[in-house]
């Protein structure tokens, strides 16, 4: 790989592909690490982000261990101020957020901020807001008595919306509910705003919170599958920019997203065959990319266990790259985390490439699969993190 | 590429009418779609009216789906679209070998579920809820039901940033085909009433008891609403080759984010936000004939919106009526409804009406806001806003194709 390796000084670099997008920072929050340079010393090292999470909740949950973080509070990241009524969601969000800023060499001022903004990912918001909103209309003897101050909590669009108030972010500001597609989606979106000259720089990234809610959503629904990952939460936030703008600037980027395609085929099962599908539009992805499926040195997928939806994963890429591409499993460390999974596995690759130079310039896809038919594949080059005035 | 984008089908589903010749009539005639709330027991809670729709029957609209593996918001959008594209009058084998997709806006998504398996577990325990309801739970379910109904094999993007999200879905379908990603988009949002929004808008102070009367000096809060809206985009090539009927022509879009409150609006980003959808759509302030409001009813959010009017159109600005009114507040689906409206003032030459008008509000003197009837008027470009909580503003606007 290191021979044929392209590298940010080799002249086929020189041309960055329109439309092509930079990470030029990113944060993590999951029960593995918290932080891009935490995240990366703890995938290297092999460790795993299962916990116990008996006693997380007052209510029972289905299993005593799920990737999850019991003593998460988003006061020990943030502070007490303007924290104390973030539902789970927002608080993984925004702490994503402000972990990829903090990463990242764009400087945001008072000159740009109208033109920075955010793209975030979700399943339904909070789950457990809503839920425990609705909650109170059923129990109390006065439906009407719930907690207007929470009231935003509600909203799917919350954490994007909250996150923008705390970095003071004015420009495009968007949520995308993708489910298991989300952190694809959300890329996508972004993409549109950049090279539509509607942004200069965005957030993007998706975040899914862990609930006695989705655990027993997941329990009643998938119990019956062995080997099934357990349930997990976390965020995944990248700073994005016009990859030629970057270059321009003299700036290197941790990686470049070449292509992010999307479709939507039958659900498991049911015509038409999503496998056939997600081979169709990797190969989409590498064409947009200008990549032959030789060059592909890794793939990071969503597999999670769940028979019906690896099957499909599994046949898209063996048509599309062949049987033999390394996979990349981000649920061993993270879990099944739903919509923050594509950024989790994005983040995955951006964590081997950030502590390995002999991979620089190489080239990974990460596909998603959902279990209504969507399908998508994004493609990625990456560097390691040489510069010395970048954390991590 | 850089294609021109128009509207050449209208699709929706609402409590003053389905289909696009029931609405359209409704809409000149200033309907109401308010009722008393049947979705949900709304006893002990002191107001009970919202703009539900319901004679909705998804198995009379719906071809494909088995209407009983999707939450009722699905159905919406997916009906919504179903009648888009039966009023774009294009072949459906054709559209679904084609690069075609969709972008659907909504504020809740599938609460309506959320608050089914949230009774089961109040009822019976978390341990007792149903499996099939727990799969119907993600909110992007809502694009899948529409490309799934239609057999659309490209993207299906649900975007959730709430009561401005169906103009956010109207923008990014409209980019999609301006640059040939794709050829064909159904673009537009769907939301269910749901108690637990009902209960928090009471709280909020911001639900009125009976009759939404925007603009209006005695104004005094929204009323939840629901529905499906659904529009149909192609390229004006595409659509004169297959002389296709064109409502409008997409011109453009602006979107930005106050940053500053959850829940308070911004009037000075608001008006940034209609300077930005006019420069993306290539016009001035003095083109815009007619504005669609996001008019809610609320007396905070109807000063601000008249107060950035003002801002960016100077003291004699054009009229601006709220179809909220008539409708009640969509949430996610608002601006589709209202984008369906802004193509019909364009393609049939009227201006909805903003009805239960009585009082001019001498703190809004720059606002003629269409009361009450219907007004002929022959408007080339029409200005559609819509704002939500999170500070996230996306206004439309649709034009007239020359």
């Amino acid at each position: 790989m290191n021979a044929t390796a392209i590298t940010p000084d080799t002249p086929g670099h020189r041309g960055v592909r329109e439309n092509t997008l930079a990470i030029t920072g990113w944060g993590v929050v999951t029960s593995l690490a918290i932080g891009a340079g935490e995240f990366t010393t703890a995938i290297g090292e092999g460790r795993s982000g299962l916990r116990d999470v008996t006693g997380m909740f007052d209510e029972e949950l289905p299993e005593h261990e799920a990737f999850a973080m019991p003593d998460f509070k988003v006061r020990d990241h943030l502070g007490r101020k303007g924290t104390s009524f973030f539902d789970r969601s927002t608080s993984l969000g925004l702490l994503g957020c402000t972990l990829a800023l903090d990463d990242t060499d764009l400087t945001v001022t008072d000159d740009n901020r109208d033109r920075v903004g955010i793209v975030l990912g979700t399943t339904a918001g909070s789950i457990k807001a809503t839920s425990d909103y609705s909650r109170e209309t059923l129990e109390g003897d006065r439906p009407f008595r719930v907690n207007p101050v929470l009231f935003p909590n509600t909203v799917m669009n919350c954490a994007a919306g909250q996150s923008a108030i705390w970095l003071g972010l004015k420009g495009v500001n968007a949520t995308v509910a993708g489910g298991r597609l989300a952190g694809l989606s959300a890329l996508r979106y972004a993409r549109n705003q950049i090279r539509r000259g509607y942004a200069d720089a965005l957030l993007v990234g998706s975040a899914e919170e862990f609930s006695p809610h989705t655990a027993w959503f997941s329990h009643r629904q998938h119990s019956a599958e062995e080997g099934r990952a357990k349930v997990g939460e976390g965020s995944a936030v990248f700073v994005v920019e016009n990859a030629e703008a970057v270059r321009a600037q003299g700036r290197t980027p941790d990686a470049e997203v070449l292509a992010v395609e999307v479709g939507t085929y039958g659900a498991p099962g049911r015509e038409p065959d999503a496998g056939a599908g997600l081979a169709d539009c990797v190969g989409r992805a590498l064409r947009r990319a200008a990549v032959e499926p030789s060059q592909v040195r890794a793939v990071a997928t969503g597999e999670s266990g769940i028979a019906r939806l690896d099957d499909i994963e599994r046949r898209g890429i063996e048509s599309a790259l062949g049987a033999e591409v390394w996979r990349v499993r981000a649920t061993e460390w993270v879990g099944e985390c739903q919509s923050a999974s594509g950024s989790l596995q994005i983040a995955a690759l951006l964590a081997g490439h950030r502590g390995h130079p002999e991979l620089d310039g190489a080239v990974s896809v990460v596909t998603s699969v959902s279990p209504d038919g969507g399908v998508g594949a994004a493609v990625l080059r990456g560097w390691h993190r040489a510069r010395g005035d970048h954390r991590g | 590429m850089n294609r021109r984008v128009v509207i050449t089908g209208l699709g929706p589903v609402s409590s003053i009418g389905t289909g696009v010749t029931a609405f359209g009539q409704a809409l000149r005639a200033g309907t109401s779609g308010i009722s008393a709330i049947s979705s949900f027991d709304s006893s002990g809670f002191p107001h009970y009216m919202a703009g539900e729709v319901p004679d909705f029957d998804p198995k009379a609209l719906l071809r494909t789906l088995s209407t009983s593996e999707w939450g009722r918001t699905s159905l919406f959008a997916a009906a919504a679209a179903r009648l888009a594209v039966e009023d774009a009058g294009i072949d459906e084998k054709a559209l679904a070998g084609a690069s075609a997709g969709s972008s659907i806006g909504t504020t809740s998504g599938e609460s309506q579920v959320i608050e089914a398996l949230t009774a089961e577990w109040v009822h019976s325990g978390l341990d007792q809820i149903t499996p099939a309801y727990a799969a119907q739970v993600p909110a992007s379910r809502l694009a899948a039901a529409v490309n799934q109904e239609l057999g659309l094999t490209g993207e299906a993007v649900t975007l959730s940033t709430a009561c401005s999200a169906s103009n956010y879905a109207l923008g990014y379908a409209y980019d999609q085909i301006v640059t040939g990603d794709a050829d064909y988009m159904i673009a537009g949002g769907a939301d269910s009433v749901c108690r637990w929004a009902h209960a928090g808008f009471y709280r909020l102070g911001a639900l009125t008891e009976k009759v939404c009367s925007p603009f209006d000096k005695d104004r005094s809060g929204i009323l939840t609403g629901e529905g499906g809206a659904a529009l149909f985009l192609e390229s004006l090539e595409s659509a004169t080759e297959r002389g296709a009927h064109i409502y409008a022509e997409v011109l453009g879009y602006g979107l930005n984010c106050d940053a500053n409150h959850m829940v308070a609006p911004d009037p000075v980003s608001i008006a940034e936000c209609m300077r930005r959808a006019h420069h993306n759509a290539g016009i001035a302030p003095a083109d815009i004939d007619y504005i669609c409001a996001h008019g809610t009813g609320t007396p905070a959010n109807d000063a601000m919106e008249a107060q950035a009017v003002v801002e960016v159109f100077g003291t004699r600005p054009p009229p601006i009526s709220s179809i909220k009114s008539m409708l009640g507040h969509t949430m996610g689906a608002a601006s589709g409804f209202g984008a369906i409206a802004s193509a019909l003032a364009i393609d049939e030459g009227f201006l909805p009406p903003t009805t239960n008008y009585r009082t001019p509000d001498p703190e809004l003197p720059a606002i003629d806001p269409v009361p009450n009837e219907s007004r002929p008027a022959q408007p080339k470009v029409v200005q559609n806003n819509g704002f939500a909580f999170g500070g996230n503003n996306a206004i439309t606007i649709l034009g007239r194709v020359a």
